[in-house]
């Protein structure tokens, strides 16, 4: 199969589409994401306490999240944020700490500050996936974990090319075929202080897959 | 939102959060440095800004959200 083609959007455009897409966000990502939002959030609270979520959106997940966490939030959206900042308000969510609009590639966070960042339905829209991976593995100190919730094509074989027919459509809504996991466990393998821990499915049917990557030391 | 309730089993109960108040509590912006140099931020609580000295930025905070955006930042002496 020939080398995956990725179009990289652009962050104005991104940016103008999230501010159109903030009101109905919510009706269509929450049921079906719930049980791969519910797998991440349970494998970042085995970390510790201090959890970033880069790409917070909404804030959807937030309410995943017990009151005794102490949750960071970050989006590029500051459009979703006011909601997330709303729901945290209306539910009085005290485990929500701070929401900041920021870039995935550019965290205003010191170094090993999160005992696990975790980041869903983000790593495959970003522009620069290793940059990101990058900044995430900074904040988070030895030993904690980063964890992706993400559609992620297969590999190869058949499902693999009627994923790469529908990827226009698909990479509309942020689940884009053509970023394989593989990706990720290369940019891991290029660097010593980092191990992929495990890749598994959640409901429904394993479209959405859980990624967990453990900062050595 | 003064009077939220606040459950004893809950220990982080008595730390700031998102969910009081229209403002951000400082104690909160201490987590943030800059974006670009990752140095520690100055809080100029008047302003509503995060000021980064060695980058000459100011970063805007708007409805208690810092935006830590260099391009949505200003420029500063």
């Amino acid at each position: 199969m020939a080398e995956a083609r990725y179009v990289q959007p652009d962050m104005t455009l991104m940016r103008k589409a999230y501010a159109r897409w903030a009101p109905v966000y919510d009706l269509v990502y929450d049921g079906i994401t719930a049980p791969a939002r519910r797998d991440a959030v349970n494998a970042a609270l085995a970390c510790g306490r201090d959890i970033l979520e880069v790409g917070v959106g909404t804030g959807l997940s937030l309410g995943d999240y017990p009151v005794n966490a102490r949750v960071t939030g970050v989006d590029l959206s500051a459009h979703m944020l006011k909601r997330a900042v709303e729901k945290a308000k209306k539910n009085h969510w005290s485990h929500v700490k701070l929401l900041a609009v920021m870039d995935a590639c550019r965290l205003g966070f010191a170094d090993a500050t999160f005992d696990a960042v975790v980041a869903q339905f983000l790593i495959t829209l970003v522009p620069h996936p290793e940059a990101a991976l990058d900044e995430m593995l900074r904040v988070l100190r030895p030993g904690g974990e980063i964890v992706l919730a993400n559609h992620f094509g297969v590999p190869d074989g058949p499902v693999a090319r009627v994923e790469e027919a529908v990827a226009p459509l698909a990479s509309r809504l942020g689940w884009s075929s053509a970023f394989k996991a593989r990706r990720i466990e290369d940019w891991a393998k290029a660097r010593n202080d980092v191990e992929v821990l495990s890749l598994t499915s959640a409901f429904p049917l394993g479209f959405f897959k859980v990624l967990r990557l453990r900062k050595k030391g | 939102m003064t009077n939220e309730p606040t459950s004893p089993a809950n220990p982080a109960s008595d730390e700031p959060s998102v969910a009081e108040g229209t403002r951000v509590d400082p104690k909160l912006l201490e987590i943030l440095v800059c974006p670009l140099t990752k140095a520690n931020l100055e809080y100029d609580a008047a302003r509503q800004e995060l000021i980064s000295r060695p980058a000459k930025l100011a970063y805007p905070i708007r409805d208690g959200i810092p935006i830590m955006l260099p391009e949505e930042a200003r420029s500063i002496e």
